[in-house]
């Protein structure tokens, strides 16, 4: 219903803002306590994922006023001192992937998780770096370890749902 | 073009707030609460069914392991009759003795029971938000604890939801005991599972196994609070495992144990607070 409500008006005003509503809701899902038993406190960074999406497949959708936005809202919720981390962290990953994002369009699933590995892996160590620093201190590596490798297992699901709602809402767009 | 300088000032402004971050905390303490209040309902919409989702898996695995857990109670049972035993003789023995030392006791506390709408999930940050706060009486430096033991201190309060920042966030620094001895020590997170005991005098040992409770003198927390036990002690690194299984949390109560005023609303940053004793909470006994 809601679905072909929003498709009549196709190229109109919501659903352009579908990739930024995600990028949206995956930053809240980032901070949704999973009680799943012997899962660590750490969940995975499901903004990188949106962000990594959107920039891939729709850029001109996801302006880096949104990717800033969503970084900022994250690094509030997150209730970390160092606000800003995750906003700087996505807004290079935007930056960084806007000039290889022809690589990865058309191609398999598997070049596309690749890709998202690499992403992954520099995020994390850029925000280990980042964190220690201001910290004046050495951060254990072993988190951050975790969360990548979390992250990178939950990519499918992710890039799965942003894929569906890319193609009920932004065909025409 | 005024396009091409949105990306460069957007980094710019994120590196400045990092930098403000790190000089004022005051100003994104206020943000941070408001961005809490105004998430807290969505949070709790989204929180639910996962908590749903998740009570139903455990169920299921409680079936499965029935008989072992059966088993397991009935000598957990034996045993804690035993205890009961000893518990109800020094309860006596303890009533006795106080009366004889006219002994003041401290009043109850109070406990506020509050479900966890979110955690920081991040790698470099360990706090949850909590759907209770100002409304429901929490104050900033009010204890967090769940059946097992301390989990952490409110450390930023809204009207509807509060942030609990947990024993092991990097900016941690609980006064703490070791329950035999009475020494005493500061335990500090470092983003890890177990977080380290600083600060023990020299010429005392922890033992592996020894039981970590709060130290009421620097007026934060109440003393005698469980906390956890010494897990390793390695070349000079004492960790302390926690009694709280702080990544399948729920729900936690927060305890007014009656001492407002240690930390002042807004006066400090909080994690500094741990390290001084502001407010000097008169003991009674002597």
């Amino acid at each position: 219903m809601r679905m072909a409500l929003f498709q009549r008006e196709a190229g109109g005003f919501p659903n352009k803002l579908v990739p930024s509503l995600t990028t949206l809701l995956f930053v809240l899902l980032s901070v949704v306590p999973l009680h799943i038993p012997g899962f660590a406190v750490v969940t995975p960074a499901f903004a990188l994922m949106a962000v990594f999406h959107w920039t891939i497949y729709r850029p001109d959708l996801l302006p880096p006023i949104a990717v800033f936005v969503a970084g900022l809202l994250l690094d509030l919720l997150n209730g970390t001192p160092y606000v800003g981390t995750s906003a700087l962290s996505l807004l290079l990953t935007r930056t960084v992937l806007m000039g290889q994002r022809r690589f990865f369009i058309n191609r398999l699933f598997p070049v596309l998780w690749a890709g998202f590995l690499g992403a992954m892996a520099a995020v994390v160590i850029f925000e280990w770096a980042l964190v220690s620093l201001l910290h004046g201190a050495v951060l254990g590596v072993r988190p951050f370890v975790f969360e990548a490798a979390l992250t990178v297992a939950s990519f499918p699901a992710g890039s799965y749902l942003l894929a569906r709602a890319q193609r009920a809402f932004l065909m025409r767009v | 073009m005024a396009q091409r300088a949105v990306v460069p000032f957007l980094v710019l402004l994120s590196m400045m707030f990092i930098v403000l971050g790190k000089a004022d905390v005051l100003l994104f303490d206020r943000l941070r609460v408001v961005i809490a209040d105004a998430a807290a309902p969505l949070l709790e919409a989204l929180a639910q069914p996962v908590a749903t989702m998740a009570s139903g898996v455990r169920h299921v695995e409680g079936v499965f392991d029935l008989y072992r857990e059966n088993e397991r109670l009935r000598e957990e049972n034996a045993r804690l009759l035993q205890w009961q035993d000893v518990a109800r003789r020094l309860e006596t023995e303890n009533a006795g003795l106080r009366d004889l030392t006219k002994f003041v006791p401290e009043g109850a506390p109070r406990f506020i029971s509050a479900q966890i709408i979110a955690d920081s999930g991040g790698a470099f940050a360990r706090s949850v938000l909590v759907s209770a706060g100002g409304r429901e009486g929490v104050t900033r430096g009010q204890a967090a604890v769940t059946g097992e033991g301390l989990v952490g201190r409110v450390a930023e309060v809204g009207g509807r939801a509060a942030r609990i920042l947990l024993l092991t966030d990097l900016n941690s620094h609980i006064p703490v005991m070791l329950d035999s001895s009475r020494e005493r020590a500061v335990m500090a997170g470092d983003n890890s599972d177990q977080p380290r005991l600083l600060y023990l005098p020299i010429n005392v040992t922890a033992k592996p196994g020894e039981r970590i409770v709060t130290d009421g003198s620097g007026g934060i927390f109440p003393p005698g609070v469980p906390v956890g036990v010494v897990a390793s002690v390695d070349s000079g690194i004492i960790r302390v495992e926690p009694y709280a299984d702080l990544s399948r949390m729920e729900y936690v109560r927060i305890v007014d144990f009656g001492l407002g005023g240690v930390l002042p609303q807004n006066a400090m940053p909080l994690p500094r607070a741990a390290r001084g004793a502001r407010v000097v909470v008169p003991d009674p006994v002597r």
